[in-house]
């Protein structure tokens, strides 16, 4: 799988002299491949073998049975001779040579898999150490940062933010839920179409609600939050990411005020940017809620409701002709 | 390009084999029976199943075998895993070749990657991922053997995956992603529950995959990518929503992004190929109508002749023919 390789046409010439000088590359590596899966097979577990893995997953980390071979070893061979201690430092050079790897190929799976592996590894430290001394905190600390520092060099790497959740997970006391409202909304303010950071603030408000908030507390949360959504929309009308975030708040539209008031504060972007597709598909789902909610009294303004509806969606038709069969097929 | 490059591209999936003297070659073992399934598939969707000697790939097929675990490796020596496993499933199920396996072993071992929390892993190592979920449940069903897990279970986690804009993430919390939602949507249409789907609202999100160039992405504001292609259109087929996307528009960037001497088709035009994007970019064309390229059915992505002589799911729906 190559993503992102731009396509080179290699003269025949080209590619005789670029395999020629390869070709003592590649008997290395197939040497080295060959010993290290005979001693695999031959199940040897040794110091030697240990630093045979390091060579070879330096020179592809996408070899996972060779990750599986080195755990192995560890297990067998080297951790049984180690103190705590011993373990630790070994653990943590093994978090370092991950590192390294990450570094290089921050996309490959089998990578975070040893790292996880190495961190439920880790003993607890010293008896009776406090919380914030023990080796399980000074750890996860560390793997924060890590992965954060990942983030702030590719803000979408979606293993990277699936890494930090667990982090989070195993260390619940690294991170408030405050702290984590303000790293997600650092993420934002970074750029409004980081939806991943998004989504992430969506999770650490739904956890937050589920153990019991009043429904006055979630409103008063959720305008604060209408209004920093408010700030990206005007930003830029067409990232999808703070509309599909606005979506989230709203909901199902229960609270049919906070619905009204959204729809009038759309509208009035709307009569900045007329043809701005995310205001009008927004409003055609909001007015749709608005008239799902709508009493039996209200025949006239669910009428009107309708025809607004039809009418944005025949705009949206012309604006947006790739998803034109879907405003069609949403016509009541 | 306005027309899909049969020949190069059968060409180019033959020679794959034979670079055996390049160093990417061997880089790339930890993917060789994904990759034969990938190029078989492809070959298949392009009318020419005989491209590839059969009785060469069933054999390197079980050459893979790891006869510690049950199941199959990628390569000759590798370890067996659940990806693997599934291409060399997949490759036995197109060959009809599937009585070659001890089944029962493999039956066994993916039944065994189930957690109590219903979720998958990948190996004995316990990775757990909802591709990995897909694949068991496929893996099972091709083999006649859905029962041997707690499909209740499986349902609830994949559920749990779910996420607001309607779409799925790899585990419990993570962000939707084009290729999760194929695998939860794929593997909830085998499990017969796909009435658990926010169809509106996932049909909706995957529609606004398609850029401006007609390419689809992943994830919002992320760019196009081939392969999406293929994640997107089929959890589209599986809804019966192809017609949300402009068609014409995805055709020609796929078409664009073939390599017009070497054959191949790459993730954007211009990039290097390789036969992962070659299949996906096939199959998407598939389902989009393209003429002259045989149905994949998107729910196993294989083609459609094996799953209904086999008389799995077939509930599905294919551009430009007519709706049953
Ligand atoms: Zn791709």
């Amino acid at each position: 799988m190559s993503h992102g390789v731009k396509r080179t046409r290699e003269a025949a010439d080209v590619l005789a002299a670029r395999r020629e000088k390869e070709r003592s590359k590649l008997q290395a590596y197939l040497e080295l491949t060959d010993d290290v899966v005979a001693r695999k097979r031959a199940a040897v577990f040794t110091q030697e073998c240990f630093d045979l893995t390091t060579k070879l997953l330096g020179l592809n980390p996408e070899l996972s049975s060779v990750w599986n071979y080195r755990r192995l070893i560890l297990l067998n061979a080297l951790f049984p001779n180690l103190s705590p201690e011993g373990t630790f430092s070994l653990l943590q050079s093994e978090l370092n040579f991950t590192t390294g790897a990450l570094k290089q190929y921050p996309k490959t799976y089998w990578i975070w898999n040893h790292r996880r592996w190495c961190l439920a590894k880790v003993p607890p430290g010293p008896e009776g150490a406090p919380v914030e001394k023990s080796w399980k905190r000074q750890v996860w600390a560390r793997e924060l940062f890590i992965v954060e520092r990942m983030l702030d060099a590719d803000a979408r790497n979606f293993h990277a933010w699936n890494y930090r959740r667990y982090v989070l997970a195993s260390d619940p006391g690294l991170r408030s839920p405050e702290d984590e409202l303000a790293y997600t909304k650092k993420k934002i303010e970074a750029s409004f179409s980081n939806f991943s950071a998004w989504h992430q603030r969506s999770k650490v408000y739904s956890a937050l609600w589920e153990e019991g908030v009043s429904e006055d507390e979630v409103r008063q949360v959720k305008d604060a939050e209408f209004e920093l959504v408010q700030q990206a929309l005007y930003t830029d009308p067409g990232d999808q990411s703070a509309w599909l975030y606005h979506r989230w708040l709203i909901g199902n539209g229960d609270d049919t005020a906070v619905l009204k008031r959204e729809i009038a504060n759309i509208e009035e972007l709307l009569a900045i940017e007329p043809d701005s597709k995310w205001c009008l598909e927004s409003l055609v789902h909001y007015k749709r809620l608005l008239a799902a909610r709508s009493q039996p009294d209200e025949a006239a303004q669910l009428s009107d409701l309708k025809k607004e509806c039809n009418t944005m969606l025949s705009k949206l038709q012309t604006i947006d002709p790739k998803r034109k069969a879907r405003y069609q097929e949403l016509v009541l | 390009m306005d027309t899909l490059l049969i020949e190069k591209h059968v060409k180019y999936i033959q020679s794959l084999g034979e670079n055996t003297d390049d160093l990417m070659y061997h880089m790339t073992a930890h993917l060789r029976l994904n990759a034969i399934y990938w190029g078989l598939t492809a070959l298949c969707i392009m009318g020419r199943p005989d491209a590839l000697v059969k009785e060469d790939v069933i054999e390197f097929v079980m050459s893979c075998w790891d006869d510690d675990e049950g199941a199959f490796g990628a390569h000759p020596g590798h370890d067996a895993h659940i990806l693997p496993t599934l291409s060399a499933i997949q490759i036995l199920t197109i060959y009809d070749a599937l009585d070659r396996a001890d089944t029962k072993r493999i039956v066994t071992w993916v039944a065994a990657r189930q957690n109590p929390t219903g979720s998958f892993s990948g190996d004995q190592w316990g990775e757990t991922d909802t591709r990995f979920a897909y694949i068991a449940v496929q893996a099972l069903e091709l083999l006649g053997r859905l029962d041997a897990i707690d499909k209740d279970k499986a349902v609830a986690h994949i559920n749990r995956c779910k996420n607001f804009d309607g779409g799925f993430g790899a585990t419990e919390g993570a962000e939707s992603h084009a290729g999760q939602i194929f695998v939860c949507t794929a593997a909830l249409a085998i499990l017969d529950r796909l009435e658990d789907i926010d169809q509106p609202t996932l049909a909706w999100w995957l529609a606004e995959r398609q850029l401006p160039n007609g390419g689809l992405n992943g994830r919002p504001e992320k760019l196009e990518d081939v392969c999406y292609s293929f994640w997107v259109l089929s959890a589209l087929s599986i809804l019966h929503k192809l017609k949300w996307i402009d068609s014409e528009a995805l055709v020609k960037f796929i078409l664009s992004a073939q390599d017009p001497d070497g054959g191949g088709v790459a993730d954007r035009p211009g990039d290097m190929v390789d036969v992962f994007h070659t299949c996906f970019g096939i199959c998407g064309l598939s389902l989009l109508g393209y003429p002259g390229v045989h149905e994949i059915n998107p729910i196993y992505c294989l083609p459609a002749d094996v799953t209904r002589k086999k008389g799995l799911h077939m509930d599905y729906e294919v551009l430009g023919k007519d709706e049953t």
